[in-house]
């Protein structure tokens, strides 16, 4: 079977069905509605915006709805993407071939609270904020915290598999969600789980489909509603900042950090020279520092008071025997609250002349084991200094590294990239793709993987998804196409395409 | 409260040069130098008033995303006094 090209114009008929479904008020026409989900926040060549929008947009209110659109698009076969909050890195909730947007953000309710076993279950339009704000009256908390925390949505962080910025002490999205229910490629809903009970966080009963069904980028199904993994709302938090004379230092403390087992350990950040020279450019907190801050490191610690300063007390001790210094209340408070919301990233860059020019933030993430970090943080600078010589709309805004697990054992590793996005022209994207491969490539040299956090989607970095998954990469391929025998769900991503091509 | 005066809030106090490519004009509030703003974006102009309402709300969100994470915010500085006085090495 080969299913290629893009969508036929949806016929009346359809238009018809769905508004049957769903009622007309729900289904989206205008060319606004279509336009505003034809895009994320990652930058992409503008000139060809118009190849990414879909036909038409719909919010179903219920599963139920959700569940009869996806019959609708499977017996029509018309591509159908998923997609919350939009904020999402890799273009996944992005049309490649026209079709059906479900926006889910109308499943936003709260179903139940259980303060005995602690969790709650929600629809996954939820936003973890607006949660939050709810559940710190029962003094709880649902940490799923990326630097998206205002606008991400828990169907998003379900579809990437996201990366908390407190992940090191609570988990990431794989750990917090325990169960969800879903809407199979066909229209059937089902709910995966560890094994089969909602509120359950360990099972060994049959395969572990909550997993598979987790950071799939929309390609598997429709997530609708969630069932989450509660903590109680921290008493204290403990946020320091330090600043080192070189690099070299500030690895090792980190390291350090990351490797002492302390308990209400959240995580430990390293930011590098071409970070801090970034930083400088604009950040209030950095302008003024001097000249010899070099590098910088944070720790974030949560939980019941007595021991986050317990714990508190062995990270500053560990830092002060590295050579750190501490650059104060004032900066480490601030700058730890701003991290919950990066959308505040100045969006302009300098050009060689150091003008300023407006310009989109992109990162490149890949998650990198502790030893290798000098090495692929020396490689993706030259990778991006190369770039910007022949292109000089790209800016290299640093990178930093940020401990994924509470061992030290690997981290999320960043390079931001500012992008000139209004002067992008077919040569430069193709130059900033070829960019991404050779990024992509040197994570999977230095035993790591593409993306820690934001899915590896995009062109470039995902024509290397099948080097990384080796034999892994043949079983998605048997599983997208058992599992959506029409391709209509998210059709394009991950070069499933291939499922339907060749013999798997 | 004092009144307002346009001719007042469109007159930026002097700018202090922090950095080669930072100023200041109103105290810990840093504005890129618009020496670097003047071949590829043009410079809005902005009363006094606001920039000072923009650095305060960023203020009072900051302070607000502290208060939804947990209850303290923990004083390094404090921690740091008592390990260095001997108190906090056990
Ligand atoms: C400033 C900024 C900071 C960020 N920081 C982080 C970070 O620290 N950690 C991190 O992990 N990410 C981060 N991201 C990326 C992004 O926020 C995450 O990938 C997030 O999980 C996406 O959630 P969303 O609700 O916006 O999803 P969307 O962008 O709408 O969708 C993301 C993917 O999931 C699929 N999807 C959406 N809803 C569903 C559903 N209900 N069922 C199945 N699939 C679905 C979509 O098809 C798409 O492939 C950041 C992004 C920005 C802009």
């Amino acid at each position: 079977m080969t299913i290629t090209g893009t969508a036929p114009q949806l016929s009346d008929r359809v238009l018809a069905e769905l508004t049957d479904a769903l009622g007309g008020e729900y289904v989206l026409t205008s060319k606004t509605a279509r336009y505003n989900r034809a895009r994320v926040p990652a930058p992409f060549p503008v000139h060809r915006w118009r190849e990414r929008v879909p036909d038409l947009v719909v919010l179903p209110g219920s599963a139920e709805q959700v569940a009869e659109v996806v019959r609708i698009a499977n017996a029509h076969r018309i591509p159908i993407v998923p997609r919350d909050g939009g904020t999402g890195l890799t273009d996944g909730a992005v049309p490649e071939r026209r079709g059906i947007v479900v926006d889910v953000k109308r499943l936003d309710d709260i179903k139940e609270i259980d303060l005995d076993n602690r969790t709650c279950t929600v629809g996954t339009g939820i936003n973890m904020l607006k949660l939050n704000e709810v559940l710190g009256a029962h003094g709880l908390i649902y940490p799923d915290d990326p630097a998206s925390y205002p606008c991400s949505l828990v169907g998003g962080r379900i579809g990437t598999s996201g990366w908390s910025l407190v992940g090191s002490r609570f988990g990431h999205t794989r750990d917090l969600v325990l169960s969800f229910e879903l809407v199979l490629p066909t229209g059937k809903l089902i709910r995966v789980g560890d094994g089969g009970g909602r509120k359950v966080s360990k099972s060994s009963s049959g395969y572990q489909l909550k997993h598979l069904f987790m950071g799939h980028q929309g390609t598997l199904g429709i997530a609708t509603e969630a069932t989450l993994k509660l903590y109680p709302k921290p008493e204290a938090e403990f946020s320091p900042f330090w600043a080192f004379p070189d690099f070299d230092s500030a690895y090792r403390c980190v390291g350090e950090l990351a490797r002492a087992g302390v308990a209400t350990f959240a995580g430990a950040v390293l930011f590098d020279e071409w970070k801090v020279d970034y930083l400088r450019r604009d950040d209030e907190a950095y302008i003024p520092q001097p000249a010899d801050v070099r590098a910088l490191v944070c720790a974030v610690a949560y939980g019941n008071d007595d021991e986050v300063r317990a714990g508190g007390r062995r990270l500053l001790r560990i830092a002060r025997d590295a050579g750190a210094r501490y650059l104060g209340d004032e900066i480490s408070h601030g700058d730890w609250a701003a991290r919950h919301d990066r959308y505040a990233t100045p969006l302009h860059g300098r050009t060689p002349a150091g003008q300023v020019a407006p310009m989109s933030w992109h990162c490149e993430d890949a998650a990198i084991n502790y030893t290798n970090l000098p090495a692929v943080r020396r490689e993706w600078h030259s990778i991006v200094a190369r770039l910007r010589d022949k292109h000089p709309i790209f800016d290299d805004w640093g990178m930093f590294f940020y401990t994924s697990a509470d061992t030290g054992v690997d981290y999320l590793t960043e390079i931001d990239v500012g992008i000139w996005e209004q002067e992008l022209d077919d040569a430069a994207w193709a130059a900033w793709v070829d960019a991404k491969r050779d990024i992509a490539a040197v994570a999977l040299n230095h035993g790591g993987s593409i993306s820690a956090c934001h899915g590896s989607c995009r062109e470039g970095e995902v024509d290397l998804v099948p080097l990384e998954l080796g034999g892994g990469y043949d079983v998605m391929l048997q599983v997208k196409r058992a599992l959506d025998p029409n391709n209509i769900m998210n059709p394009g991503k991950y070069g499933l395409q291939r499922a339907y091509e060749e013999a798997p | 409260m004092s009144a307002y005066r346009f001719e007042e809030q469109h007159t930026p106090p002097p700018a202090r040069q922090v950095t080669d490519v930072a100023v200041e004009r109103f105290e810990h509030i840093f504005e890129v130098d618009p020496k670097l703003m003047t071949v590829h974006v043009a410079q809005q102009l902005f009363p006094n008033w606001d920039t000072l309402r923009i650095a305060a709300s960023r203020g009072d969100h900051l302070e607000w995303m502290h208060r939804h994470w947990a209850a303290e915010a923990v004083s390094g500085q404090k921690l740091l006094d008592e390990l260095d006085a001997g108190d906090g090495d056990r």
